[in-house]
């Protein structure tokens, strides 16, 4: 765009206009995170600075709800992103445009069904009296309980991956479309054949799409709460689930530990995007040149 | 004799023609352009050369083999895209050195190739760079020395020009086409530009709705195009249309021009004299010049071309252009009288296509 | 030269899809269908704890349903809720984005960062520090807090809708040509900017619905019972009974799968919707 004549842009009454908008994240989101992290370090009867909160999140309780959030987000990252490649390669190279459009709006929506709904729906396949529970004993005289149960850490890994796969299809797909023709052609006049192709460059090219896919559906996972607070509740304890029941009841009896965990979520939390946002730039650049 | 040749090819594409009935040989280390407009067949033809899109008829043969159902990573042949289609995953060195990879030279051996091949094209410094931090011409040489590294036995450009800059393409254009004479590797070479064709290449094959117009070297092609179609697409050509008579002249509506052969024309045939512009003189007054062609007419338009000046000059209703040099310019003016004066051999005869 | 023209064959063949892409595709309809379509069954059920298909089909649990005592406040309170919040959303977004495309675009990156922002604040995270400041009355535990709470949330989905379709009209541009023309910035605003990009607030819109409308968390954390909406209602009756959570859950279902097509629908004028998904993510 060509450079305009001087204009009188950046002036007082431009910021102005974006007052409100500021005042309202300052209140809504800024003021709170930072009483958050400003709590996490402070003794509540004293009010001096103190690292004791942090400390006390090295309890049993609390290391392994950050240990089993890690796990679950990790493994169904993990499989999401696997399963979300192949499935959404089989979409990208399917010959009709229509199929297409239908699987892609198919996830679209599914990837937004994490919830109650959802988890309620998983217990009415993989229930105790679920259709695939019933279905596995009476065909294959298989009892599916009690080395399995939806209302578990494994239930919960089947229950999320179901939002996962959806978001890595959505995800892969323009990673696949930027995958020029003219480098595959270009590669064949070079004696490359198919195997070779993937993984001299089509591979490489994708692998920043892959690694945004594990750390967006890391962080997908980790914050999720209302599927795990209906399928598992007291049984499992995870990092949200923990810090729901502090909101709930127990925050009078010391806040200081809940901050502290939230904190903690949001560095997490804050790395995963920070490598998801930085494997995104790199994959748009290689997708533009 | 004949190193690559197509013999009767012809690609449809649901109902519409793209290249029919294809007949070419082309030398061992000779450059031959394939030039027309968009739609006339020159990039399928050339795909079809790579092993990118299957002939419906006809054969291919490469220096005596049948190469038609070879597939494109088995042909030996380096192809240069338009859109350059650097792998952005690797270094100049990684991407020059790919097709030598594939072929399981040994690194020291790719090292010195690659290191050979960027000398030729002049981008020794480049090495470890990305493609994303060159710019397009750099892209596009580097794109060359990668589908020269291989040494193949052919090599196909795709219109490899078109994405740069005008002052870009002069230069390259004659980059490429020093490397070819210096490696004298065999070239074929798409593009829809003129100019480029005519300047770099042993032959020129013109090509229109997916047949081919004519063959011929460069300076064939100008002066003695063979059809209507590559006469009016090759530069521009005043037309006069008019009627044969005698063994030399064309009757036109308002005069009669004097040509040199009409060879294959019968009295009275309708015909159309092309005369290139550069051909034509001006003259303030009445030329005296024996046998030459001498029309009257009114100057309408000057339009300054940088090297020369076209004028738009009014014959008997009808615009004729003239290019004169700068210098003359001076002394022609808007509305002046003037005379046009032409040899017979600039003029060239064609049959009317009765389309 | 002319040649003859030879009749014209159909080479091209029609390309289908391979074995292992059916199978891969199959698979995922699978995974993704069964869940919803044993949801609509089960609703529709008598008995089904013992076999692979329902014993009997009544619609009994949807008239139940429907007549809980707390069904039509649950969903009337959703939808206040909702609508409340594209209210806010749009008052506060929508100029802003406006202003920052056009006169303060040097500010454009901290924006879209800004908007990344709510996706690295899990729900839960978000409802404890707003519990935490706002513990007075009478903003504490109010459907006030929640409403800023649900539009902190909300508001990547409605910002990248917004912000693309102001870049593809090039809202700078037609700014400055309507002032040369006379008009001030209202009018801009109003008679140019807002009508070019009607599908994008449109499709903003929706999507801040239909995401508002099956929020649980910070409704649940922040206000509890004191503003039942109808994700509440539902995860009640998930311990209650649980047909009736189905009949529910087919509810939720529907209306989202109505606002799915509805955003796409308006989207296909123009912008897409799937890759917004991932963009506002």
């Amino acid at each position: 765009m060509m450079r305009r004549s001087k204009r009188k842009t950046g002036q007082t009454s431009d910021w102005m206009r974006l007052l409100p908008f500021f005042l309202f994240c300052l209140a809504f989101e800024v003021v709170p995170i930072l009483f958050l992290m400003h709590g996490s370090v402070i003794d509540k009867t004293t009010s001096q600075f103190t690292l004791q909160h942090y400390l006390d999140v090295n309890r049993p309780l609390y290391i392994n709800s950050f240990l089993n959030s890690i796990k679950l987000s990790g493994i169904t990252a993990i499989v999401g992103v696997i399963f979300g490649t192949f499935i959404g390669y089989a979409i990208y190279r399917w010959p009709s445009k229509r199929v297409q459009h239908i699987l892609i709006t198919l996830s679209d929506v599914t990837t937004n069904f994490a919830g109650a709904p959802l988890a309620f729906a998983f217990v009415v396949i993989l229930g105790m009296n679920g259709i695939i529970t019933q279905f596995l004993l009476q065909y294959f005289h298989y009892e599916l309980y009690p080395t399995f149960s939806i209302y578990s850490f494994s239930g919960l890994i089947v229950a999320y991956i179901y939002f996962q796969l959806p978001l890595m299809v959505l995800l892969i797909l323009p990673a696949f479309a930027g995958i020029k023709k003219e480098w595959r052609e270009s590669a064949q006049s070079l004696g490359a054949n198919t195997f070779q192709f993937w993984r001299y460059i089509g591979i490489p090219v994708l692998t920043p799409s892959l690694i945004a896919g594990v750390t967006l559906l890391f962080a997908n996972a980790f914050g999720a709460y209302a599927t795990a607070y209906t399928l598992v509740q007291a049984k499992l304890s995870i990092v949200t689930l923990q810090i729901g029941y502090m909101i709930a009841g127990e925050i009078r009896k010391d806040p200081g530990v809940g901050m502290a965990m939230a904190v903690l979520s949001l560095v997490i939390m804050g790395l995963s995007i920070g490598i998801y946002q930085a494997a995104t730039i790199r994959a748009r650049r290689w997708s533009k040149s | 004799m004949s190193y690559l040749e197509l013999k009767n090819v012809s690609k449809f594409y649901s109902g519409v023609v793209a290249v029919q009935d294809f007949n070419l040989e082309i030398d061992k280390g000779s450059l031959v352009s394939f030039l027309g407009p968009s739609g006339c067949g020159k990039t399928t033809t050339l795909r079809m050369i790579a092993g990118f899109g299957r002939l419906d008829e006809g054969t291919i043969l490469l220096d005596g083999e049948d190469i038609t159902d070879v597939p494109p990573n088995r042909r030996d042949i380096g192809m240069v895209f338009q859109a350059y289609a650097l792998f952005p995953n690797m270094t100049v060195q990684g991407n020059i050195g790919f097709g030598l990879l594939m072929k399981k030279t040994p690194k020291k051996e790719i090292k010195k190739k690659v290191d050979h091949v960027l000398e030729l094209v002049r981008l020794q410094d480049t090495a470890k760079r990305f493609p994303h931090q060159l710019s397009g011409g750099q892209q596009q040489r580097i794109a060359l020395a990668r589908a020269l590294a291989v040494q193949p036995r052919v090599l196909l450009l795709d219109e490899p020009l078109s994405a740069l800059d005008a002052e870009v393409r002069v230069v390259l254009r004659g980059e490429i086409r020093r490397i070819q004479s210096e490696l004298a590797i065999t070239t074929v070479y798409v593009t829809h530009d003129q100019e480029e064709a005519l300047s770099i290449s042993d032959k020129v094959v013109v090509m229109n709705k997916g047949v081919i117009e004519q063959v011929g070297i460069p300076e064939e092609i100008y002066r003695a195009p063979k059809t209507h179609f590559v006469a009016t697409f090759i530069g521009t050509a005043n037309q006069f249309l008019g009627k044969v008579s005698g063994t030399n002249t064309v009757m036109c509506n308002h005069f009669h021009l004097l040509v040199d052969d009409l060879k294959g024309f019968n009295e009275g045939q309708r015909a159309v004299v092309l005369v290139r512009p550069e051909t034509i003189q001006v003259q303030p007054d009445p030329p005296e010049r024996k046998g030459w062609n001498i029309i009257p007419g009114e100057v309408e338009t000057i339009t300054f071309h940088g090297a020369v000046t076209r004028l738009g000059v009014n014959i008997y209703g009808q615009r004729v252009a003239a290019d004169i040099t700068v210098a003359h310019t001076k002394s022609i003016s808007l509305n002046q009288k003037i005379w046009l004066l032409f040899s017979p051999d600039a003029c060239q005869v064609m049959a009317v296509d009765e389309e | 030269m002319k040649h003859p023209q030879k009749p014209v064959r159909e080479t091209d063949t029609k390309i289908r899809p391979t074995g292992w892409q059916i199978l891969c595709i199959a698979l995922f309809l699978f995974y993704m269908l069964l869940p919803i379509v044993s949801t609509y069954a089960f609703s529709v059920a008598t008995r089904w704890d013992r076999t692979i298909l329902p014993e009997g089909y009544t619609l009994e649990f949807y008239i139940r349903a429907f007549q809980t005592s707390y069904f039509t406040i649950t969903l009337r309170n959703s939808l206040i809720l909702s609508v409340a919040t594209i209210v806010v959303s749009l008052i506060v977004i929508v100029p802003t984005v406006y202003w920052v495309h056009t006169r303060l675009i040097g500010l454009k990156p901290w924006l879209d960062v800004l908007m990344i922002l709510p996706f690295g604040i899990p729900t839960v995270v978000l409802a404890l520090a707003l519990v935490q400041v706002y513990n007075f009355p009478p903003i504490a535990r109010s459907p006030i807090l929640l409403i800023g709470a649900v539009v902190v949330y909300s508001m990547p989905f409605m910002y990248r809708p917004v912000s693309n379709a102001l870049q593809a009209i090039d809202a700078l541009t037609l700014t400055e040509a309507g002032q040369i023309l006379g008009a001030n910035v209202f009018q801009v605003l109003s008679k140019i900017i807002i009508p070019n990009i009607l599908p994008g607030i449109l499709s903003g819109t929706l999507l801040v619905f239909s995401t508002v409308f099956a929020e649980y968390t910070l409704t649940s954390l922040i206000v509890g019972a004191g503003f039942k909406t109808f994700p509440l209602l539902l995860v009640e009756y998930t311990r209650i009974n649980g047909n009736i959570a189905a009949a529910f859950s087919v509810v939720s279902f529907t209306i989202a799968w109505l606002f799915s097509i509805l955003i796409l629908w308006g989207g296909s004028k123009g912008q897409n919707a799937s890759a917004e998904t991932i963009q506002a993510r």
